[in-house]
Parts: C-alpha cells; sequence; structure tokens
C-alpha cells in the first residue's frame, strides 16, 4: 500500500547519499550525532527524573527547568537526525513495527515530562506518590526507547523496496 | 604500541564463555542496549553538575547538584563493565580500531580532568552559597567534561565504521549497509 511512497522517498538525492557517501560526516555522522542528542534530551530528563524520586533534595525543584534549552537542543538535534536516517532506509524503519514501538516510547517520555516540569515549577520540595511512580515511568520509557532504538540495527522485515533483510 | 596491542588482544582473547554467551541471538543486542542506557545515566547526570559549573541554574549553591554525580559513576561502571563483554567477544575490532584509541584517550583525559578538579578546586567548591560562580578553572572543567563525554559518545558511536577488514571507510560500494546491515 505505501509502496510508491517508499519507493519515492529511497529515489530522492539525499536518501541516496545517505546511503552511499563514503564521507564520515552523512551516515556515521549524522548517527553520532543522534547519539549525543539522545544523551541530552533523555539523559538530563533522568536527571530532572531522580530530583522527582529524592536525589539531590538541595536543589530547589524550579532550578530544574533551566536546564530546559539544552533538553530541546538534544531533542530537535534528534528529530532532524532521526528524519535524516530515516530517509537512508525509509522501508527497513516504516515496515517493522520496533520502530513505531520506539516513537510510541518517545511520545510517552515527552508526554510525561509535562506534568514533571509542572510539578517542578510548583515550588514544593516533595513529591507525592503519583508524581514518583510519573517520575519511574519515564525513566522506564526512555530505557524502553533507548533499547528500542539499538535494536533497530538487528530487526528488520525489508532492507529496501526491493531487497529482503 | 603493537606489542601492548597483542599483548590486550591476547587477554581478551581468554574468554571463550563470554564470547560465546555474547554470540547467541540476544546477547550483544541486550548488551548494547544496557551499554546505551548506561551512556545516558553518565551523561545525564554529569551534564547537570557540568552545567551548574558553568554557570546554568546559578541560584541553587553549586555543592546541591554534587548528590547527582554518583548516578555519574554508576553509569560509568555499568559501561565499563558492559563495554568489557564486547572487548571479550571480539577483541580486535576494538584493539585496532582508531575511533576506540580516540574514544579511550578521552575517557582517559576526563578521569584526569575528574581527579585533578578533585584534588584542587572542589572543598573550595563545597563552601561556595546560592548565586556563586566559581573559580575560571571550574568552568574550564566543566566545559571539558560536556566536550569529552560528547566525544567519547561520537567515538563509541563511530567504532561501527573504522571496523578493520570489516568496513571500509572511503569505499563507496555498499559502504553504510556492511558496516550496519548484516
Amino acid at each position: 500500500m505505501f509502496e510508491p511512497l517508499y519507493l519515492w522517498l529511497e529515489s530522492s538525492a539525499f536518501s541516496i547519499w545517505m546511503r552511499e557517501s563514503p564521507s564520515m560526516f552523512a551516515f556515521p555522522g549524522i548517527l553520532a550525532a543522534h547519539t549525543v542528542g539522545l544523551a541530552f534530551i533523555a539523559g538530563l530528563s533522568a536527571a530532572l527524573d531522580l530530583r522527582v524520586l529524592g536525589v539531590a533534595r538541595g536543589v530547589p525543584p524550579a532550578a530544574l527547568t533551566r536546564f530546559l534549552p539544552y533538553m530541546w537542543f538534544g531533542l530537535w538535534v534528534n528529530i532532524v537526525s532521526g528524519l535524516a536516517v530515516l530517509m537512508a532506509y525509509p522501508t527497513k524503519a516504516l515496515t517493522n513495527p520496533v520502530f513505531y514501538l520506539k516513537l510510541g516510547l518517545i511520545a510517552a517520555g515527552l508526554v510525561m515530562l509535562k506534568p514533571l516540569l509542572r510539578w517542578a515549577r510548583g515550588g514544593s520540595n516533595d513529591a507525592s506518590a503519583t508524581t514518583r511512580l510519573l517520575a519511574a515511568c519515564s525513566l522506564a520509557a526512555w530505557a524502553a526507547a533507548i533499547a528500542a532504538g539499538r535494536l533497530l540495527a538487528y530487526t528488520c522485515n525489508r532492507l529496501t523496496v526491493d531487497s529482503p533483510c | 604500541m603493537v606489542p601492548f596491542q597483542l599483548a590486550l588482544e591476547r587477554f581478551f582473547q581468554d574468554f571463550p564463555n563470554v564470547a560465546a554467551l555474547m554470540e547467541t541471538a540476544w546477547g550483544w543486542p541486550i548488551l548494547e542496549c544496557i551499554h546505551f542506557i548506561g551512556l545516558t545515566l553518565l551523561f545525564g547526570s554529569i551534564a547537570a553538575w557540568d552545567l551548574r559549573l558553568l554557570g546554568v541554574a546559578r541560584e541553587v549553591p553549586i555543592i546541591a547538584f554534587h548528590r547527582l554525580v554518583p548516578y555519574a559513576v554508576a553509569g560509568f561502571a555499568i559501561n565499563a563493565a558492559s563495554g568489557m563483554f564486547f572487548l571479550m567477544t571480539t577483541p580486535n575490532q576494538y584493539i585496532y580500531n582508531p575511533a576506540f584509541h580516540l574514544k579511550m584517550l578521552c575517557v582517559g583525559i576526563a578521569g584526569a580532568n575528574v581527579l585533578v578538579f578533585y584534588l584542587t578546586i572542589f572543598r573550595g567548591i563545597a563552601r561556595l552559597g546560592p548565586g556563586a560562580r566559581g573559580p575560571a578553572f571550574a568552568r574550564f572543567s566543566g566545559l571539558a567534561s560536556l566536550v569529552l563525554w560528547s566525544i567519547v559518545i561520537v567515538c563509541g558511536r563511530m567504532i561501527t565504521f573504522y571496523r578493520p577488514e570489516v568496513c571500509q571507510p572511503g569505499d563507496p560500494v555498499g559502504f553504510v549497509a556492511t558496516c550496519i546491515v548484516r
């Protein structure tokens, strides 16, 4: 059903460049940037989650919102680099259920970030049991998203429109 | 250098049980997942500390963020341990890999940075209150840590593309496919 879309994406000049360029700044460099971006968004989210769970109680929760620009930096690096890596092998990602699992877990992590930030801005030093549970789920969602992303290298149904894995 | 590399290779080849475990269907992928989660824990915790050294969230005393450092150490321990599994499975893919060399060099410099930081300015910084800027070396050390750990991540990711005799950088024929896709 989506064959024409995959074929169109795969035959674009950018997609071909991503797959075939021998430059270390092409696919390898962009994939490396994706990992650094992950470290910023998921890593600093984890620091916020740890604070909610009671680590570093000397840090006022509102101060953690100062890290937001660095988290958004990581997120944007990963949206852009992720789209570039997706363009390299669109059929491989889009026909793999693990890819959608990864996107769902990232969405879950971002959705949970919202109430956690609201708590941080709220001025209370101790989090309720519900907020703590949310922080634990946030940690689990980011860890699972990372694992799902890593497993994309080992799971696939089709490599390109006309070649199996 | 070469005798040292040979000795390392011989040492890491001596773990056939680990290699057998890693070569099962789930061995390598699971260890990779652990290694990536470890890197996130390490980087996120140390980035919060480094950013405070650089002046972000200045209204908080620097020392308040120090409680996050043990989590960075935990992330490092997870990754040092999981990294050994890769080395024990295919030692020659790392020991002769330029990306791995640069990665280990940066880990070493980052470690030296931590050591110098604790031996020199840590005591002084621990006494600073809210709004304090800290000495210039604190800012340098925080920036160096962020940059070094970022390079470590980049080099780690690049190891795949410099695997000796598996992946030839500069070979335009299916370069990415031979390195990444089995």
